[in-house]
């Protein structure tokens, strides 16, 4: 008896699964036969994860494909940020293929220019909207634009803008007996770290630590190093640039009063009120808000004193890889939707990013009243006129150059080696690289 | 030995289990937890295992912003039709290399078990050039189609199947039983339950895939629900862990189910004669 | 003898395998060889030869020796945890605890069912080692926990561990199941001649249960390290300065990362040399002094 029972269970799961795989059959059967023909289909390919403006995508996608009458977008998420979306479009391209609008991080701006055929946004205007020739210099900054350039011209238009900013816990400031609002230079962040480990016990700062050196490039800028020349050449273990890791690498090694961690997990320990300031990107400020319990404000990313802030810009520009003059023209309208102020602002606000665009923030139907309504994201936009490119490495070494800096950062934070031989290591390493 | 001695053991042998006990299902627990707290609760009450203000806010957000149903049917066809094919393409293979000699058997059998030592970033690279030139990029058969036979099971099986003994088959070879009917009524009733304990370690293990899919599929209509976590989860724009728990829970939710219906089958088939 | 009437039968039967075997295994293989002896980026249409380069700078980076360290560091923690720790559990609740036996193997094997990119995730949070539940607990009794995912060494362990929530309970229900298939009257004869109890694990039920064992064994080492693939990925991608990689995840680093095809095909085609020697000594040494129960 039992025996039969769980024959029948047995047969019973299989026969659900058979059913199931036919259901499923049919359902992307009837999906592939219902596309709407007249239209023109192109893919868009984001990284935005859900809870990273991911739903704005959606929303916006949605509302492009109500309004246009021969354009429809299909929106591809792309898992691992830029990262994965570029592995992702290497494999298109492998097969043959490329998706007519793609987000791609600064990082790779080199990588991507080198490697896959786009348009160049002013071509795709002249060719496609010629009456809006000046788009791109009536509604962008030319430093914004400046970062999406490369050598042959302009590869693609800013669209995320990300700016790394000092997060404070002013309870836990304010619990140490320092000024609330904040240190003014990146000395003065290591007496508040050190005097927030002292007093309260917690860590005083927390840097971020993912797979790039954004961070900590800021770092090195805002001390009056440069990280390459232009031609390329590496030269950022110069005596600032040494300087400025050090200062780092004392907080950790030396004090312990800062936090050597992966970025989700330093973070973490930041909403959770274990540490004092938190140097992150803008982006992660709708987050913190909603988790922290304390009094939590932003200031603009510190100088090191005597010298003046730079900040790198993070983010992404889009770019049009169509490769058929119908495909490219679509991508064009999509584009020049997704840069309306109303689609910015829609954006920014999910996104947390600062917008590209000049006119955006001041706007009535940009952003006026979200800013007032979130206080945090000044200290971002105050500092756009300090926007620099981020260092993209040249050449077809450039990814592995980055990763030799990141390398770098972990040894000099482990506290292995002296922070100068460290990063003339590195240097000279990178510039060994076949370009 | 003295009855003292050895109670004294069996209790320290049973905190010793309970301690792998607690380590196995705190996760669990925990992701029960979260999965139904606020953002906020989440973050500051992490000691409290049952939420203050407990919200069914994260599953509604999951149902509601994903294709959710879609994705589920995805994870069931991919995990259904590997498991059935697998089963079907090793026990041929197994019952081949069990019970007859051909030419290049040995060096064949070799080669096979020798493919579970092929790490998956050997394969990855041409595999994916393979799928792509068929045109089954960004569809779940195209992560199907490079699963459709498994050494692990061919080993396992061929191992099951050695220890029927021999004289069993000959005899009722000698009865004039053809393959079929020898497969159908002698080597199948012997080897069910390694068949299903190996299928639904099949299944699972389907379900759970990572890597390969990420590769392939891009449409959220086509993903399979262990490519959505990784939606909710942004370094950029920090991670919604409450969120990513909810969908956590829906994925472990089918496996537990099978688990919770089949325990008492799955346990007793690997102790009883499960892997020799 | 051959129990199949006819040879062609015997063909027929493994051909499906065969095929996708041929298609997607070895052929892909092969592919991976040839890119090790090639200079390409994985997309630019020009592959140029570089015979034995990739080789060669392979070996002169001071990375693959530390990597070569964690996956055989990885290795050790891994039978450790997977393979020795559960036999002595499943032999000691066949043979010392008897009672209680249905429920532990429930709760132990129900990890094993859950995705390893879940679990990481929750250990990521539930391990943080500042702002965590364990570490909240142990500041208040005044222990501050260690940074493991920034400490070489430690990271190595807190991965493994990680991958040992998943992959225990199924190696324990299947070794208890090798256990439980050793006759009890030789134990209990062997408890009666008051033989202490770890002489009986060691000389009576491992060597009764060394095909399971054998099993276990080899599929913690080659699984164990591909597990560890997805801890790695989400919680470290292989840092701080690849203290936390293995061959596997800087494989995977070098092609889909940094887009250097040759040399991680060359570092792959390293690594399924040293699988295939491991595999190699398996057949020829233990293989046959394996005791199948009821052979």
């Amino acid at each position: 008896m039992i025996r039969r029972l769980k024959r029948l269970g047995v047969s019973f799961v299989l026969l659900i699964g058979i059913l199931v795989v036919l259901l499923s059959g049919c359902t992307s059967g009837n999906q592939s036969g219902s596309g709407e023909t007249h239209k023109t289909v192109i893919e868009y390919w984001h990284v935005n994860a859900q809870t990273q403006g991911g739903q704005a995508v959606d929303e916006l996608v949605k509302d492009f494909n109500a309004k246009s009458k021969d354009v429809k977008v299909v929106a591809k998420y792309n898992p691992d940020m830029y990262k994965g979306l570029m592995q992702n479009l290497q494999a298109e391209k492998a097969a043959g293929k490329s998706p007519a609008l793609v987000q791609v991080g600064w990082a790779y701006l080199d990588y991507f220019s080198n490697n896959f055929s786009y348009l160049d946004p002013n071509d795709a205007i002249a060719k496609f909207d010629p009456k809006n020739k000046s788009f791109l210099k009536e509604n962008f900054l030319p430093n914004v634009l400046h970062l999406a350039q490369n050598k042959k011209g302009q590869v693609g238009i800013p669209y995320s803008l990300s700016s790394p900013v000092l997060y404070l816990n002013k309870d836990l400031l304010k619990k140490a007996g320092l000024n609330e609002n904040g240190p003014s230079s990146w000395q003065e962040v290591r007496q508040f770290a050190d005097t927030i480990k002292k007093k309260t016990g917690n860590y005083g700062l927390y840097v971020q630590e993912p797979a790039d050196t954004w961070a900590q490039q800021a770092l090195m800028l805002s001390n009056g190093a440069q990280i390459i020349t232009k031609k390329g050449k590496a030269v950022f273990a110069s005596k600032e640039g040494i300087e400025a890791y050090q200062l780092y690498q004392d907080m950790v090694v030396k004090d312990k009063s800062a936090l050597h961690l992966p970025w989700d997990q330093g973070v973490d320990a930041f909403v959770k009120g274990k540490v004092g300031m938190l140097y992150t990107t803008i982006a992660q400020m709708s987050n913190v808000k909603a988790g922290a319990q304390f009094k939590v404000s932003t200031i603009p990313s510190p100088p090191f004193e005597g010298k003046e802030a730079k900040v790198p810009a993070g983010g992404s520009f889009l770019a049009i890889t169509a490769q058929s003059e119908d495909q490219q023209k679509a991508a064009w309208e999509f584009e020049k939707y997704l840069y309306s102020r109303q689609s910015m602002a829609k954006w920014t606000e999910a996104t947390g990013y600062v917008p590209p665009r000049k006119d955006v923030a001041q706007a009535k139907d940009g952003l006026k009243d979200y800013i007032a309504e979130n206080p945090m994201l000044k200290a971002a936009l105050d500092q756009m006129d300090k926007a620099v490119p981020w260092t993209s490495f040249p050449g077809n070494s450039g990814l592995q150059a980055e990763q030799i800096m990141i390398d770098s950062r972990d040894k000099i934070l482990g506290g292995s080696g002296s922070v100068s031989k460290t990063l003339k290591d590195a240097q000279q390493q990178i510039n060994q690289l076949e370009k | 030995m003295p009855e003292n001695k050895m109670e004294w053991r069996r209790i320290i042998w049973h905190l010793v289990l309970i301690v792998f006990v607690l380590v196995a299902l705190f996760p669990i627990v925990f992701a029960v937890s979260n999965s139904f707290k606020g953002l906020s609760e989440s973050y500051n009450s992490i000691l409290q295992l049952i939420p203050a203000h407990p919200t069914i806010e994260n599953y509604k957000t999951i149902f509601t912003s994903l294709p959710l149903y879609q994705i589920i049917i995805n994870t069931f066809t991919v995990a259904t039709v590997v498991t059935l094919f697998k089963l079907v393409t090793s026990y041929l293979a197994a019952y081949a290399f069990s019970f007859s000699h051909f030419f290049g058997d040995k060096l064949l059998y070799f080669l096979f078990i020798a493919t579970i030592f092929v790490p998956f970033t050997v394969t990855m690279i041409p595999n994916y050039l393979i799928i792509s030139r068929i045109g089954l990029l960004n569809n779940i058969y195209g992560v199907i189609l490079p699963q459709l036979c498994d050494a692990t099971g061919i080993f396992l099986l061929t191992q099951t199947m050695r220890t029927i003994p021999k004289s069993l088959i000959e005899v009722s070879r000698l009865d004039g039983v053809k393959t079929v009917g020898i497969l159908r009524d002698i080597v199948f009733p012997l080897t069910r339950p390694a068949v299903i304990s190996i299928g639904i370690m099949f299944f699972i293990n389907s379900w759970n895939e990572y890597v390969w899919p990420t590769l392939i599929l891009k449409d959220r209509a086509n993903f399979t629900l262990p490519l959505i976590l990784q939606m909710f989860i942004s370094s950029e724009g920090g991670t919604n862990f409450p969120i990513a728990m909810a969908i956590s829970m829906v994925t472990m939710f089918i496996p537990l189910v099978l688990y919770l219906f089949f325990q008492k089958y799955i346990l007793n088939t690997f102790s009883q004669s499960g892997i020799k | 003898m051959s129990v199949i009437s006819k040879k062609w039968i015997s063909y027929l039967f493994i051909l499906p395998s065969l095929v996708i075997f041929a298609v997607f295994l070895i052929w892909p293989g092969i592919y991976t060889v040839y890119l090790s002896f090639l200079d390409w980026n994985l997309i630019s249409p020009t592959k140029r030869f570089v015979g034995l380069q990739n080789y060669l700078s392979l070996f002169q980076d001071p990375t693959l020796y530390k990597i070569l360290m964690n996956t055989f560091v990885y290795i050790v923690i891994l039978l450790v945890i997977n393979c020795f720790m559960p036999y002595l559990l499943a032999f000691v609740l066949e043979f010392v605890i008897v009672r209680g036996k249905k429920l532990y193997k429930k709760i132990l094997f129900l990890p094993s069912i859950i995705s390893l990119v879940v679990g990481s995730m929750l250990y990521v949070w539930i391990l943080n080692p500042v702002s965590g539940p364990i570490a909240i607990i142990f500041k208040k009794i005044g222990i501050d926990l260690p940074t493991w995912s920034s400490t070489s060494g430690l990271v190595l362990v807190v991965l493994s561990l990680i991958t040992s929530w998943k992959v225990f309970g199924y190696n324990f229900i299947v070794l208890l199941a090798g256990v439980s298939n050793i006759p009890s009257g030789v134990i209990e004869a062997a408890k009666l001649d008051n033989i202490p109890l770890h002489r009986i694990f060691f000389q009576i039920v491992l060597p009764m249960s060394s095909a399971t064992g054998i099993y276990v064994l080899i599929m913690t080492i080659v699984q164990g390290l591909q597990y560890i693939f997805t801890p790695i990925n989400v919680v470290t991608q292989g840092g701080p300065n690849y203290a936390s990689s293995n061959m596997i995840y800087h494989a995977y680093q070098q092609a889909f990362v940094l887009y250097k095809t040759g040399q991680s095909a060359a570092l792959s085609t390293l690594t399924l040399l040293l699988f295939t020697i491991l595999l190699f000594l398996e057949f020829r040494f233990v293989e046959r002094k394996v005791y199948y129960a009821g052979k």
